[in-house]
């Protein structure tokens, strides 16, 4: 049997690759600040989601950045399957409002109609009810799609061998905010040989003349 | 994912002993146990609802009764009756001057049935009195406003109307409302009054109008934290008729913020800072909107109250 040294250090490296592989799991389309990533919500805040737009910011000063006004819709138990559904949402992040809009009447998917619908809604709410200026000045921050609640039904085979049928549906999440989106940088194949060629060079070699 | 169905049965050969008959186990035959799940059936026949009714009944299922109820608040009254008409160019003249004076002249001696309805209403409240009012009354208003931008709800329906609650309240859940009262131009003076009763004749609600004219600040801020309307630091004068409203058969009753009368004659409000999009027509596609020379239609000068 190999002794194998188990030191606190280790111990501690381990616990901190831990947290950051939950993280990375976790947080794939919501931006979370480094401390709220060691322990969020169960369902990547998909209860709370209608909650959101109840948050009253104080009053800001003159001489503030202007907020800019983020509105949270969703619509629940679509009839639709999830993975089908992230397609959909994982092509509209980061869109204007209206772009986002013309790629989602343009495209066959059955989803489609529906995200189109509850960004339509969303940008109805956000002009009534949580004064945006400009219905067109919006973009799509977030968007993902979650598991509704399924029914099971029976899927007969032959030899009177049966299966569980489940009727998938599922929940889709959006956040708009108000203003331009923002770039996001491309980075070219030469800017990461660079980068990689810089990080060899930064290597320390320990324990040498 | 298939299961496969056990059809083994598991039963127990009795002994060749034919004479002994020795005591036979309870066996539960397994085949009968329900191993999965089956949902209610989906593709039912639609019943028409009678049958649906019958079928239920013999169920033993019973639907309870609906109220269809309304809530109706006997507390305050629903409008303002009688409205107190304001003379034109209340503000603008001075007082100094000979035609101010004689408008004063004028308001000073009310008319018959305000001198009335301030009868009654000393018959039941003896405390009454048409010098004090004003103060206690302008301390009311300045106190409901206060509780409105702490947003206070049990201390605001104490001192405002359930009429004139949600008036007040609407759309400003989720926004944050800064008001200061800071100074009064000219003293409060009770201008009109009026008793009416509800229902029946002796149910008397009165209900008094009061002349405010007083300088204060007002900034509505959004859900964001950004200045939706006014500003803070900018004071406007203000003309206002308050009407305050109390329940004088009731000897709880207090006196309360009922409304605001907005003359014919004020002047427009401040607009909004955002832009804001007013329907117009429909356009046909081979119409221009420049082309149509579309006036928007200017709301008539009428009285109204809030």
């Amino acid at each position: 049997m190999a002794a194998s040294v188990v030191t606190w250090a280790g111990l501690a490296a381990f616990g901190r690759a831990c947290g950051r592989i939950r993280s990375r799991l976790l947080g794939s389309s919501s931006t979370l600040s480094p401390v709220s990533c060691l322990h969020t919500s169960t369902e990547l805040n998909s209860k709370h989601w209608e909650r959101k737009n109840l948050v009253v910011y104080p009053p800001q000063q003159k001489d503030e950045l202007r907020r800019p006004a983020e509105i949270y819709h969703c619509r629940r138990q679509i009839k639709y399957s999830k993975d089908k559904m992230w397609y959909l949402a994982k092509l509209i992040r980061g869109m204007t409002i209206d772009q986002a809009l013309t790629q989602l009447e343009f495209n066959d998917k059955k989803g489609a109609k529906i995200i189109k619908e509850v960004i339509l809604e969303a940008q109805d709410m956000a002009v009534r009810n949580h004064n945006v200026e400009y219905k067109s000045n919006l973009y799509i921050a977030e968007s993902f799609s979650g598991k509704g609640k399924y029914l099971k039904r029976i899927r007969y085979h032959g030899r009177g061998m049966f299966g569980i049928m489940d009727k998938v549906h599922c929940h889709y999440f959006v956040k708009i905010v108000e203003g331009v989106p923002p770039k996001v940088e491309q980075k070219t194949g030469f800017d990461q040989a660079k980068e990689y060629v810089e990080q060899l060079r930064n290597r320390t070699i320990i324990h040498s003349l | 994912m298939a299961t496969s169905i056990c059809r083994t049965l598991k039963y127990l050969q009795p002994t060749m002993c034919l004479n002994i008959k020795l005591p036979q186990p309870v066996f539960v035959p397994i085949r009968t146990k329900k191993r999965y799940f089956i949902p209610p059936a989906v593709n039912v026949k639609q019943k028409s609802q009678s049958e649906q009714e019958t079928k239920a009944r013999a169920a033993g299922v019973v639907v309870r009764q609906q109220y269809i109820e309304r809530a109706i608040n006997i507390s305050c009254t629903a409008g303002i009756f009688d409205p107190y008409i304001p003379p034109e160019g209340d503000a603008r003249l001075s007082t100094l001057s000979k035609e101010g004076l004689k408008q004063r002249t004028e308001q000073l001696r009310q008319s018959a049935a305000s001198q009335l309805a301030f009868r009654k209403i000393k018959d039941h409240d003896p405390e009454f009195s048409t010098k004090e009012f004003p103060a206690l009354a302008q301390q009311i208003f300045i106190d409901a406003h206060a509780a409105l931008t702490q947003f206070n709800k049990e201390k605001l329906h104490s001192l405002v109307t359930e009429r004139c609650y949600p008036e007040m309240v609407r759309g400003n859940r989720y926004k944050t409302l800064r008001w200061r009262f800071i100074e009064s131009l000219e003293p409060p003076r009770v201008v009109h009054a009026r008793c009416p009763d509800m229902i029946s004749k002796g149910n008397l609600y009165g209900q008094v109008t009061l002349r405010v004219h007083s300088r204060q600040t007002l900034a509505i801020y959004d859900r964001f934290g950004r200045l939706m309307l006014g500003d803070e630091d900018e004071p406007r004068d203000v003309l206002e008729y308050l009407v305050l409203e109390r329940h004088l058969v009731n000897p709880y009753g207090r006196w309360r913020l009922h409304g605001k009368i907005v003359p014919a004659w004020a002047p427009p409000k401040d607009p909004i800072i955002k832009t804001v999009i007013i329907p117009g027509p429909t356009l046909k596609p081979e119409e221009a909107f420049e082309d149509l020379h579309y006036q928007v239609p200017k709301p008539k000068a009428v009285q109204w109250y809030k």
